[in-house]
């Protein structure tokens, strides 16, 4: 298939940056170690705003939505190693990612995820949290919860294909 | 070097070459082959390794927020109900261990030959030792739901952290290491 020039043009621009170089010329490990640093990201998203999400869907009533939002900030700090990590991946090797079927899907389900949470912090979330320990959550929350989890798990399943998919 | 002394003896020369033969045996069968995507599906073996990165995500997630919680972080939040997360963290770790499992018989040579596998498998086995240690000593008692956990336990809670840690590592790595590839 024919390649969209602005696009082959921004993935050599990407590949030029210096930062890209740098990481590239650490040598042999620094890929599988970002890659490392990328999976423990991944775990502390999912051990913060996905277990949150799933308290909001019905899980472990009892646990007050206040408390257990105090592990949030380490999905930030695991989403924040991801933005670094995967930076690294795509400066390094952007051909292979903005050509890539399964890393626009990935870009996709972030999107739609991000959307989703500036909702529910905008929306929901001051109500939410002042519901009791066992509350049930209002449909629109538990809706918002249910996409956030989904999107997430788009987030890691198109991640985890993109090496398949590679141009 | 350590491989070639090793192998200068008889018994572990025959050894080599009995799983070796294994190797190409299990390598040859009909759900290798599927698993690599040679026969059948030839999405098999991205799908497994799908599934076992969810897996991975969510039994490291519960662990790492079991830990945090151990060290005093979100302490409103009481362990005997957290303890309501954990079969989610089974459920995952029988996806992982299915999945895995099928990635081994893929590619058994790869993994066994290599000594990072075994790495991995050692960090995973003492980590989920540990999760079972607070699952039964810290998580089960109400004591714990707002009282203050042993200092004992908060050093656990750091360890078990370092060995997912370990454990991810050395899974990432296993793309990276591997001496042999097949035998077939």
């Amino acid at each position: 298939m024919e390649r969209n020039p602005t696009l082959q043009a921004l993935s050599d621009w990407l590949e030029s940056t210096w930062l890209g170089n740098a990481f590239i010329d650490q040598g042999y490990w620094s890929w599988p170690m970002a890659e490392s640093l990328h999976f423990m990201g991944l775990c502390l998203l999912v051990g913060s705003v996905g277990l949150v999400d799933l308290r909001m869907l019905g899980m472990a009533r009892g646990i007050p939505l206040s408390a257990i939002h105090r592990l949030i900030p380490f999905g930030v700090a695991g989403f924040l190693l991801n933005i670094m990590t995967g930076s690294l991946f795509v400066l390094g090797d952007a051909d292979q990612y903005i050509f890539n079927d399964a890393f626009r899907f990935k870009l996709l389900f972030l999107a739609i995820a991000g959307i989703n949470m500036l909702f529910f912090y905008s929306t929901a979330f001051r109500d939410a949290k002042m519901l009791g320990p066992e509350a049930h959550m209002p449909l629109k929350v538990k809706l918002m919860a249910g996409i956030s989890l989904a999107c997430w798990i788009g987030v890691i399943t198109a991640g985890r294909l993109i090496t398949f998919y590679r141009p | 070097m350590l491989g070639t002394g090793i192998c200068a003896l008889p018994e572990a020369r025959q050894y080599g070459e009995m799983m070796e033969a294994f190797f190409i045996w299990l390598e040859s069968g009909s759900l290798s082959t599927w698993v690599r995507g040679e026969t059948g599906w030839h999405m098999a073996f991205p799908v497994i390794i799908v599934f076992h990165a969810l897996g991975m995500g969510f039994l490291v997630g519960v662990a790492l927020a079991i830990n945090a919680r151990v060290l005093g972080i979100a302490q409103g939040i009481p362990v005997t109900i957290m303890r309501r997360f954990l079969p989610v963290a089974l459920l995952a770790l029988v996806v992982n261990a299915v999945s895995g499992v099928l990635l081994l018989i893929g590619y058994p040579t790869k993994a066994l030959t290599n000594p990072v596998f075994y790495i991995k498998l050692g960090c995973i086995g003492l980590a989920l030792w540990n999760l079972k240690w607070f699952d039964t000593h810290i998580l089960a008692n109400t004591v714990y739901d707002t009282g203050a956990i042993p200092k004992q336990a908060k050093k656990l809670a750091i360890a078990s952290t370092a060995l997912w840690g370990a454990a991810i590592i050395a899974g990432r790595l296993l793309a990276y290491t591997y001496v042999k590839l097949m035998s077939i």
